[in-house]
């Protein structure tokens, strides 16, 4: 962004306008926009206290910008990391401009990453956000893609949670074409096929305990 | 050097989630004024000069700007106002603005007033809206909430520093059997009973090694506080005002996992640290704040300390960022419960926020004023009894903390 681009109609700009030209929609049948609406009140039985139901129902356009390329490397099935060309620090999730204060926000490039990754760190979640909850138990980790500097959460799939381990190598797996919709959720992380998960030890046993109401818990949520 | 910042009043309504008959924010407001009022009956509100309105999400709310309906209820229309949102670190951000504002000798007489309404939507959206200030496009979708952060931090933070989940689940337990003596808390209101280790080890699993009594509360409440130069602490409360003297306000990254490499904690620190299980933030204003206060070895120098236990395992966290204890001896630190009433140094007496509750804006608000209540004498009066008390204190330290540990501050308050 360091010149003005003179646009087809003369205007000056500091950037092309995108044209969107491909769209996909794939929204459930039940998500509608009535934005605000009342839809229902209780009052307590002395007549002292009254609350009211509000309903809220919004759609938000996100704009990715100068992210882009990520989430469309997404939906290509690849992970795109950045890179400083002034340091060499290299991200994912990406940072667009350098984070070193020497390097003075260098813009960094856009570099393709390898499809392995590192545990840094774990979790076990037996609960989570609304729109997560089906899928638990989830085990979450924080694992170093490449040689980036930093680690980036996703889930784990493919393994018992109780055998998740610091270290483990792990391979990104990304869901078929036609269901991705350049996000996060496009993949997630297994164990690297010569992975094999330690014997069972006390550690395991108090995991797996705690896990076990978890996985009977979900079968009764609609 | 710029003017002394004193704390001379302040009260919170009963946290809970669900009714608490102070359900609108503008009426529990006045009503936490009313009580401060009691006080310190000298004060009026024609004294204040600026107010500033601590409070963190509208998605509960429901409302934008729901600071213009508690001041203009207030009755102080043409006051100076404006509202802080700093995460969970909003009420000590909110406390950083009102105490710059006096040191700066612009204002000398500010409200602070903080609140969250959580409980307007169920506990699984609202946790799903406060994992809207984690970085919601690499975060929020991959079942992250703020839980699941801090267990995956924590997970590894307790491996490094041989910290077992009993030794976190005696936090958990302290806290909220010190919530039983405080009638304003979440915890006294409402599951009302002392628990042991065994019950924090058998709850529900949140996300390994956190498990339900492990967490704080998510809650419904508004807190006031009036901070004010010490010419004003003088004539309206002159054997209670409390000094603030030393702060700090330090930032880390928003995601856990760029803080592994970041080049400026690189230089401050060294390589390594905070790595994803330090609390670099709280660290680097607890330096600020004790420099400011001429504190050079905080175990000894300070009494006692309301700080942010979001979890049982943060709140271990936070004594090591604090310099309490260091890499080999923070277990036994907790074993010998350094942190209870009997300890050496008793940590969130009032029941913090696994006991008192977390309305997000209150909740550093509430510190500070349980901070206060201790050094002024107010404890006997506001909790049940004295037990909760830490007798004679001179100094504490409160903690505010947001994020996954991305903004932080630290307060040294002492008895004038």
């Amino acid at each position: 962004m360091t010149q003005l681009i003179v646009t087809n109609n003369k205007r000056k700009k500091f950037a092309y306008e995108p044209n969107f030209t491909e769209k996909k929609e794939y929204r459930p049948e039940d998500v509608k926009e009535t934005g605000l609406a009342f839809v229902g009140h209780e009052i307590s039985e002395d007549k002292t206290n009254m609350n009211q139901f509000l309903h809220y129902d919004q759609l938000y356009t996100i704009r990715h910008g100068l992210n882009s390329p990520f989430f469309i490397g997404l939906l290509e099935g690849k992970i795109l990391g950045t890179c400083c060309p002034k340091c060499g620090d290299i991200w994912v999730p990406v940072r667009t401009h350098c984070w070193n204060l020497d390097c003075n926000l260098e813009k960094t490039e856009w570099v393709e990453m390898p499809l392995t990754a590192k545990v840094h760190t774990w979790t076990i979640a037996g609960w989570s956000g609304r729109s997560s909850l089906k899928r638990l138990p989830i085990i979450l980790v924080y694992a170093v893609i490449g040689d980036s500097k930093v680690a980036i959460a996703n889930e784990l799939h493919g393994i018992n949670p109780w055998d998740v381990e610091f270290g483990m190598p792990l391979k990104i797996v990304f869901k078929p074409k036609e269901d991705r919709i350049g996000a996060i959720t496009d993949f997630h992380f297994e164990p690297a096929e010569d992975w094999k998960p330690t014997p069972m030890n006390l550690e395991k046993e108090r995991i797996k305990k705690l896990v076990e109401p978890v996985y009977k818990w979900i079968k009764t949520i609609k | 050097m710029t003017r002394r910042v004193c704390i001379v009043g302040g009260a919170t309504t009963p946290f809970d989630y669900g009714s608490t008959g102070f359900e609108s924010i503008e009426g529990g407001a006045a009503e936490c004024i009313r009580e401060t009022k009691q006080d310190i009956p000298n004060f009026s509100l024609r004294d204040l000069d600026l107010m500033i309105y601590s409070h963190f999400s509208v998605h509960f709310g429901h409302q934008l700007s729901s600071e213009w309906i508690i001041h203009d209820h207030l009755g102080l229309v043409g006051l100076p106002h404006y509202r802080v949102e700093n995460g969970g670190n909003t009420g000590g951000s909110a406390l950083y603005a009102a105490a710059l504002a006096v040191m700066s000798g612009h204002h000398d007489v500010v409200g602070i007033i903080g609140w969250e309404t959580m409980d307007s939507v169920s506990q699984s959206q609202g946790s799903e809206f406060i994992a809207m200030a984690s970085d919601t496009r690499y975060e929020l979708m991959v079942g992250g909430i703020y839980p699941i952060y801090y267990a995956a931090m924590a997970n590894k933070w307790m491996k490094d520093n041989k910290v077992t989940e009993e030794d976190v689940a005696s936090i958990a337990v302290k806290n909220k059997n010190n919530a039983m003596d405080n009638p304003k808390s979440q915890w006294y209101r409402n599951e009302h009973r002392y628990i042991t280790i065994d019950d924090v080890m058998n709850s529900k699993l949140i996300s390994y090694p956190l498990k339900k009594y492990d967490c704080c509360l998510m809650s419904r409440g508004v807190a006031f506080i009036l901070v004010c130069c010490e010419e004003y602490a003088k004539k309206i409360n002159p054997d209670g005002y409390v000094t603030i003297d030393g702060m700090g306000l330090s930032s880390c990254t928003i995601r856990a996992g760029d803080r592994l490499n970041y080049p400026s904690w690189n230089e401050r620190y060294g390589p390594g640290y905070p790595e994803m299980t330090e609390f670099g933030a709280c660290r680097n204003s607890a330096e600020q704040a004790y420099k400011m206060a001429d504190i050079k070895n905080p175990l000894k120098e300070i009494d006692f300390g309301e700080i942010h236990d979001a979890f049982s395992t943060s709140e271990a966290q936070i004594y090591k960022a604090l310099g309490l204890a260091g890499t080999g001896n923070i277990a036994q630190f907790i074993r010998d419960e350094s942190t209870f009433m009997h300890g050496q140094i008793p940590m969130n007496p009032g029941g913090g926020l696994i006991g008192y509750g977390h309305p997000v804006g209150a909740t550093g608000i509430m510190s500070t004023i349980e901070c206060f209540y201790q050094l002024s004498g107010l404890i006997p009066k506001k909790h049940l009894s004295k037990t909760t008390e830490v007798p004679n204190s001179e100094c504490g330290i409160v903690n505010s903390h947001a994020g996954t540990g991305t903004s932080i501050s630290n307060f040294i308050l002492r008895r004038h």
